[in-house]
């Protein structure tokens, strides 16, 4: 106390000063008109670019995370497609094929997937249904309902595009269904979200009849159109018999976290079209 | 203030008040701003040289502020005024006479410290209200060579003229 009356006396006038001219440019900005104007768009102009500085710092602090994810994806990726080429004999389902003359001397038709590396710029997950937005759109190749995956798991499904912009269905969405299996089985239920908790998304229609134990692997099955099969999903927390059936619930813990979706890849399959309009010709049937 | 008459200070502050609002800011409006005296001023320059410095920036601030109030400007003078009240500070600071000031010079006019200190004095002192008062007019320095200074330099130099005229017709000594 006895510092800061010092510090009056020997600066009064100038602390006076600085507290007053606060005063007046609150005044001068706020009751004229031109000042006005100039003062809110240097305000626009420079809280603009500190934001920019911002998010540039941001960036900058996460780079170490991020190279550490990317070099293990690389790694993970090479190890694929060196197993793609040298294993000649049909690794994962009747889709995949390494071959493209199989015993009848027929063609095959290979599956191909496209990976676009996108990176979202705004994600909820506290809602009931939530949606992200990544900087991919149209002009960039991204079509609707096509899947979003980052290197550790699942992310959501594309609903719909702008030129530049792309909104994405969470995961965490109810109308969010995603094929997935068990990976040591060959059953496969529905991936879907019931607004529990973030991180638990529920398997279900799997037969009661499996052992299920916490900690098996959850992954994409092979009958999913939008997401690669085979791509990690997450893990199983705990199981529990549906009432009155005959299938397990299974409680799924992600691998990729829904609050820490960063950088992600849109998956593009190439025939996603022809798949598309075959399954159109059933629904017409059915109607 | 030991002993020192309010008095003159109020009716200072009262009168260049009523000249500037009433006269002057009439003036240079009509003439697009090339036309622009600043007497109010004077009031802080007389301020008793004993006064304490917080007291002197706030005097400033407060006849700018009234200043603004009637004219329609709000904070504009006042900033001006707070400003030359620390300038004034500063300057009396810088051109003390020797021995530093006494009693016996209530207030910096030239009946105490003779002609050619005052001018000095005032002539920065008016020229940093002045050219604060039209950097807070303008608030960009996109216009600071174009507008602000011309426009201080002869806002300034018909101030001075007016000022002069002011202190030799009523040569204050309280």
């Amino acid at each position: 106390m006895h510092s800061i009356i010092q510090l009056f006396i020997r600066h009064g006038g100038l602390l006076t000063l600085v507290v007053l001219e606060v005063v007046c440019f609150y005044l001068i900005s706020t009751f004229n008109d031109p000042q006005r104007q100039i003062s809110s768009a240097s305000w626009t102009k420079y809280s603009g670019q500190f934001l920019q500085w911002k998010t540039d710092w941001l960036d900058y602090l996460g780079l170490k995370e991020q190279n550490e994810r990317l070099r293990n994806q690389v790694a993970e990726l090479g190890t694929q497609l060196t197993n793609a080429r040298l294993i000649a004999v049909p690794r994962r389902d009747t889709f995949v094929f390494q071959a493209t003359v199989d015993s009848l001397h027929r063609n095959f038709t290979r599956p191909e997937y496209i990976l676009l590396p996108a990176q979202v710029i705004s994600n909820t997950i506290s809602g009931s249904n939530n949606w992200l937005m990544i900087n991919r759109g149209r002009r960039d190749g991204v079509q609707p309902n096509t899947g979003v995956i980052s290197a550790d798991g699942l992310v959501g499904i594309v609903r719909y595009v702008s030129d530049d912009f792309a909104m994405v269905m969470s995961v965490l969405h109810r109308q969010t269904k995603i094929s997935a299996a068990l990976k040591k089985y060959a059953y496969f239920g529905s991936l879907v979200w019931e607004g529990n908790k973030p991180q638990i998304m529920t398997l279900t229609d799997i037969p009661s009849h499996l052992k299920v134990r916490k900690g098996d692997t959850v992954e994409v099955s092979r009958y999913s159109l939008m997401f690669p099969p085979g791509h990690l999903a997450g893990t199983v927390d705990s199981a529990y018999l549906q009432p009155g059936s005959n299938f397990l619930s299974i409680l799924v813990q992600l691998s990729q976290h829904p609050a820490a979706f960063n950088h992600v890849y849109v998956v593009n399959n190439k025939f996603s079209g022809q798949i598309d309009s075959l399954q159109q010709l059933v629904k017409d049937e059915r109607r | 203030m030991n002993g020192v008459n309010i008095f003159p200070n109020i009716w200072r502050f009262i009168g260049l008040t009523i000249v500037q609002v009433v006269i002057l800011s009439k003036v240079a409006l009509s003439a697009n701003g090339y036309c622009n005296i600043l007497v109010y001023p004077l009031f802080i320059l007389f301020l008793p040289v004993q006064l304490a410095t917080p007291a002197v920036v706030f005097l400033g601030f407060l006849i700018g502020i009234t200043v603004d109030l009637l004219t329609g400007t709000p904070g504009v003078n006042a900033s001006a005024g707070a400003m030359s009240g620390y300038a004034r500070a500063v300057l009396l600071h810088r051109y003390a006479p020797r021995g530093g000031y006494t009693a016996k010079e209530p207030i910096p006019a030239p009946a105490y410290f003779g002609w050619r200190w005052f001018i000095i004095v005032a002539a920065i002192f008016f020229g940093v209200h002045i050219t604060w008062y039209f950097s807070m007019a303008y608030f960009t320095p996109v216009y600071l060579l174009k507008q602000i200074l011309p426009q201080s330099a002869l806002a300034w130099a018909l101030t001075m003229i007016i000022v002069l005229l002011y202190t030799r017709l009523f040569h204050p000594k309280i």
